[in-house]
């Protein structure tokens, strides 16, 4: 026997009192792990984002397209290392539902400017010996169950060829991985040059560039030279930071990650008030225990950590199984969508939060009630019934 | 052997109800030699258990000294009283006050918690002290499971098992009958007269102080001594 | 049984405030998982009222075939004049088809509560456009003059983008557009968005004669098969045809769904710790009077009374609570305008909704935390043994 057990022992004095603060510690920790991860991933594009990498949109609004032209003269403007440039294809795969992200990319500027994006050798190759072959994510190659050598028509629902069609004919060539990180690969590039050349309409134009200025301190004065290239022409541009304008998209949906601190706020404020005041209400049905214990010898000091230990033990254990029960939620989601949540779990950073959280919100409840037995006078404590 | 234990001197113990002043007792003086068994007899609100409190450095006089072997610890600090308790006095509770959630053996441990023994030494002290008042078959037992007079005994071996200068009882027998009150004392009786321990015990029951060595009547604050059995 | 069922009851009752601090946290517990419901509740019926509400059954969207959302529709002026003479088309006293072409362009403007910029919608339209709104209003000033650079802007836009005043010129891009009229449809989705002469849009934005959505009045029940029947048969055309019901229903579904699926199962999760707090209370209740239980018995009462009078107690905590949660959802929520990311990546504006039902639907909840929770409790309540009158 040591300290350990006698905090273990008076925790579970009251078993069921016990498994149901375990129990609704477990459900905040549930909240917290399975919202944290779902901001992550709506935040995941962030992550990818690297510093002295920039988007250029049309001014008006990113879904304006602007002139293919303006492609070279961004990559003759000083300071820029690399430019690419991309168009929004509206892909889908035989039915309408089967949404998949597709880009009209120059492959070759386009894995300069992105070089986490990694495929084997060969691939690399074939990819650019035909026009009409694609490279695809490993997370939507999974998704579809595509492998090299695959053909298959990808659908657009903007797009439309001379001939009516709305279906470009690909082929899967080389699958794309990002190693190292938990990043989503759910996106397929195709060749611009395969894509514009059937357009009816709207030919010669691309959606967006993307470029490297080698280091974030150049950023401004490039976005400046880029945007006064293009001013007072039917095409201005906005340049921005990859990380802003993805934060500026992720925005738009409304301010969620201050719902979700609400959400998570409400979980915690829900069991800070019932632990709270079960804990106090605990530790004043041990009154005449606490005054044994000081009687034997225990130092108030030595009582006042049995207390906050057991608060803090109690908020481990109902934060870990609550932890737990989150990563099983969000593994079974994952499960459940297939490829299309990708990086959906609860991250290293999450569960660093949890556990700070847990030690935190167990100092909290337990504070009151340790300062009440640290402070207790063994006559008064014996003398009550 | 006459060797001096405690060593009271003008102890007065006021407690203040409102604005009401309330003395226990005033100028209390006497001394506790090793060794000895005293019955404390007394009515109720005599002071009985205020002074077993003071003796065992659990409540503070208002005003005089409180000398146990040598060491004032009428002035000690809280801390300081608390470790002090724990190697030099064990206490017994007319209602054994036993944990309910540990054993029997991990109840009479638990003062063992205090020291630096280890765990092994531990085990073999408890193991002794549950021997010597014959509970050692019923170790794993929880209070609840245990009668009154079982409790009692395993409330006994606690306080013996740190090897304390004195042991302090509070109405030991208040809770018990007969026959189990007699039982008691008798175990009591032998840790006095074998082992040595001094004990100190508070009691209304004229046949329980019967059991001790001499019988100390405290009324209204004064004492009556009735002499000495021994 | 009834007036022991009530003298348990009362006294029951009576001593909650013994136990306020455990009374008030269950209260507590139980309004913040009423008010998380609701909050979510509120939002996608708002959401929902909005963009679905106010679609008629009467008036047909038409799209190009498989472009799902006007954003990526596109037709030139054959494919309208071919629809101005369909059959199931409805006319006017003149004979002209009531009918609106309409070019969709998104613009960034600036959101009063973030101060960044977010999507609106710009749509071209001519004078056929307000016809076939239902609810249709002009609340300020006048429609823009044709082939001008006038703008008349949705009350939602107003209310959530800045500079969007009356008489106020504003920047979208390299263009300046002056702010001639407020309008209003009744809080439907039109209201957040940006109107402008079909002609000035089309030669700024570049789209020569190309339109991206056709709006009809359909001539009767059985105007919307004729039309779909001729534009099936006519090899000319390539369009998807819906009823404007149908049609916001389809984009209103994938959002208003999200916050429903999550606003349930986080109610439901945190019910579950709240249950916790409110076992724990009842508990409490029943524990701190073991005695008075017992001497009721004694004195004759039933067991089934201190049952009832347990469950009672807890049912009304619960009540208290989801009432509490309730009102103070509605009064914070009810009302607000938001905005978020509607179809085609525009701003939708609408208001949060704080309906009867969804009421209803918290307090239920939180009379089910008040029976789960009291249950057990009251069974030991009834099951004090009459020994322990003696304490």
């Amino acid at each position: 026997m040591n300290d350990l057990t006698l905090i273990r022992k008076s925790l579970f004095r009251k078993k069921t009192r016990a498994i149901l603060l375990i129990l609704s510690i477990m459900t905040a920790f549930l909240i917290f792990g399975a919202l944290a991860s779902i901001d992550r991933v709506l935040n995941s594009s962030e992550e990818l984002s690297r510093a002295d990498r920039l988007v250029t949109v049309n001014k008006i609004n990113f879904t304006q397209t602007m002139p293919y032209a303006y492609w070279g003269r961004v990559g003759a403007v000083e300071g820029v290392q690399a430019v690419t440039h991309a168009s929004w294809f509206g892909g889908y795969y035989q039915d309408i539902r089967n949404f998949v992200q597709a880009f009209a990319v120059d492959v070759d500027t386009y894995l300069e400017v992105y070089p986490e994006l990694v495929m084997p050798a060969d691939q690399r190759a074939a990819l650019s010996e035909r026009r009409d072959c694609v490279a695809v994510g490993a997370d939507l190659a999974e998704q579809y169950g595509w492998a090299v050598g695959d053909r298959f028509p990808l659908s657009s629902n903007i797009w439309r060829q001379a001939d009516g069609s709305s279906a470009w004919d690909v082929e899967v060539c080389a699958i794309m991985t990002i190693p190292d990180q938990e990043l989503p690969t759910n996106y397929l590039l195709m060749q611009y040059d395969y894509y514009n050349e059937a357009l009816a309409f709207n030919r010669d134009q691309i959606g967006w560039m993307i470029l490297l200025t080698g280091d974030p301190a150049n950023n401004d004065a490039v976005s400046e030279r880029i945007d006064t290239l293009f001013a007072n022409s039917p095409a201005e541009t906005e340049t921005t930071t990859e990380a802003a304008f993805s934060q500026a998209f992720v925005e738009q949906l409304g301010n969620i990650g201050l719902i979700l601190s609400l959400v998570v706020g409400a979980a915690f404020a829900t069991i800070l008030m019932i632990v709270g005041t079960t804990m106090v209400m605990a530790i004043n049905e041990r009154t005449k225990e606490v005054g044994v214990m000081k009687t034997l010898g225990f130092s108030s000091s030595r009582i006042f950590t049995h207390v906050l230990s057991e608060s803090v033990l109690l908020s481990l254990v109902g934060g870990l199984l609550g932890l737990g029960a989150a990563v099983l939620l969000l593994g079974g989601i994952a499960e459940v969508a297939g490829g299309q949540l990708p990086g959906l779990g609860v991250g290293r950073e999450t569960w660093i939060q949890a556990l700070g959280l847990m030690l935190a919100f167990g100092l909290l409840t337990g504070f009151v009630p340790a300062v009440n037995a640290m402070r207790l006078k063994i006559v008064e404590a014996l003398g009550k019934d | 052997m006459t060797d001096v234990l405690y060593e009271l001197t003008d102890l007065s113990k006021k407690y203040t109800r409102g604005k009401e002043s309330v003395a226990i007792f005033e100028d209390l003086t006497m001394t506790i030699n090793r060794g000895d068994f005293i019955a404390i007899m007394g009515p109720s609100g005599s002071g009985k258990t205020t002074l077993l409190n003071l003796l065992g450095g659990i409540d503070k006089p208002s005003g005089g000294q409180v000398v146990c072997n040598g060491l004032r610890i009428d002035n000690l600090s809280q801390a300081k009283l608390a470790k002090w308790r724990s190697s030099h006095v064990g206490f017994i509770f007319q209602f054994y006050n036993l944990m309910p959630t540990l054993t029997a053996a991990q109840n009479v441990e638990l003062p063992l918690l205090l020291t630096k023994l280890s765990s092994k030494e531990r085990k073999r002290r408890v193991q002794t002290a549950m021997e010597v008042v014959k509970l050692a078959e019923r170790a794993k037992h929880r209070p609840r499971q245990l009668s009154g007079g079982q409790q009692q005994r395993v409330a006994i071996a606690r306080a013996l098992v740190a090897d304390p200068d004195v042991l302090l009882c509070d109405e030991p027998t208040g809770d018990l009958d007969r026959a189990t009150a007699d039982e008691i004392l008798e175990t009591l009786q032998l840790l006095n007269s074998e082992l040595g321990k001094t004990i100190v015990m508070v009691t209304h029951d004229p046949a329980a102080a019967k059991y001790a060595r001499r019988e100390l009547h405290l009324d209204k604050g004064r004492f009556v001594e009735t002499g000495a059995m021994a | 049984m009834i007036s022991q069922i009530s003298a348990v009851t009362s006294i029951n009752l009576r001593s909650i405030p013994q136990r306020w601090g455990m009374s008030l946290a269950t209260i507590l517990s139980i309004a913040l998982v009423v008010g998380v419901l609701l909050g979510f509740l509120a939002m996608a019926n708002g959401f929902r009222a909005t963009v679905s509400g106010t679609g008629s059954e009467s008036i047909a969207v038409l799209l190009r075939s498989g472009s799902q959302a006007e954003l990526n529709s596109g037709f030139g002026r054959d494919t309208v004049r071919l629809i101005e003479t369909a059959p199931g088309v409805a006319r006017d006293e003149d004979g002209a088809a009531i009918l609106s072409a309409e070019l969709y362009v998104i613009t960034d403007a600036t959101k009063r509560s973030t101060g960044n910029d977010a999507s609106l919608s710009l749509r071209g339209v001519d004078d056929m456009a307000p016809r076939l709104r239902e609810n249709f209003e002009l609340v300020e000033g006048r429609m823009f003059a044709e082939g001008s650079n006038e703008i008349v802007v949705g009350e939602g836009v107003l209310r959530e983008f800045s500079g969007f005043e009356l008489n106020s010129t504003i920047r979208m891009g390299p263009n300046e557009w002056r702010v001639v009229g407020v309008f209003s449809t009744g809080g439907s989705v039109f209201d957040s968005e940006i109107w402008a002469d079909i002609g000035t849009v089309q030669n700024l934005y570049q789209r020569g004669a190309s339109y991206q959505s056709i709006r009809v009045q359909l001539d009767g029940e059985t105007g919307l098969t004729e039309l779909q029947d001729y534009a099936e048969n006519e090899p000319r055309l390539d369009l998807d045809i819906t009823t404007e019901k149908e049609f916001f229903a389809q984009s209103a579904g994938g959002l208003s769904n999200l916050i429903m699926y999550l606003g349930w199962p986080l109610a439901i999760i945190m019910a579950v710790g709240a249950l916790a707090g409110a076992w724990n209370a009842m508990y409490a209740s029943v524990d701190s009077r073991v005695r008075e239980i017992a001497t009721l018995r004694t004195l004759g009462f039933s067991g089934f009374a201190a049952f009832v009078g347990t469950l009672v107690e807890s049912l009304l905590l619960a009540f208290i609570g989801g009432l509490v949660g309730a009102l103070i959802t509605y009064f914070v929520f009810d009302g607000v305008s938001a905005s978020t990311m509607g179809g085609s990546f525009t701003q939708v504006v609408f208001s949060f909704a704080v309906t009867i039902q969804s009421v209803i639907s918290g307090v239920v909840l939180a009379l089910i935390v008040g029976l789960f929770g009291g249950f057990f409790p009251a069974l030991r309540a009834s099951r004090v043994p009459l020994l322990e009158v003696h304490g």
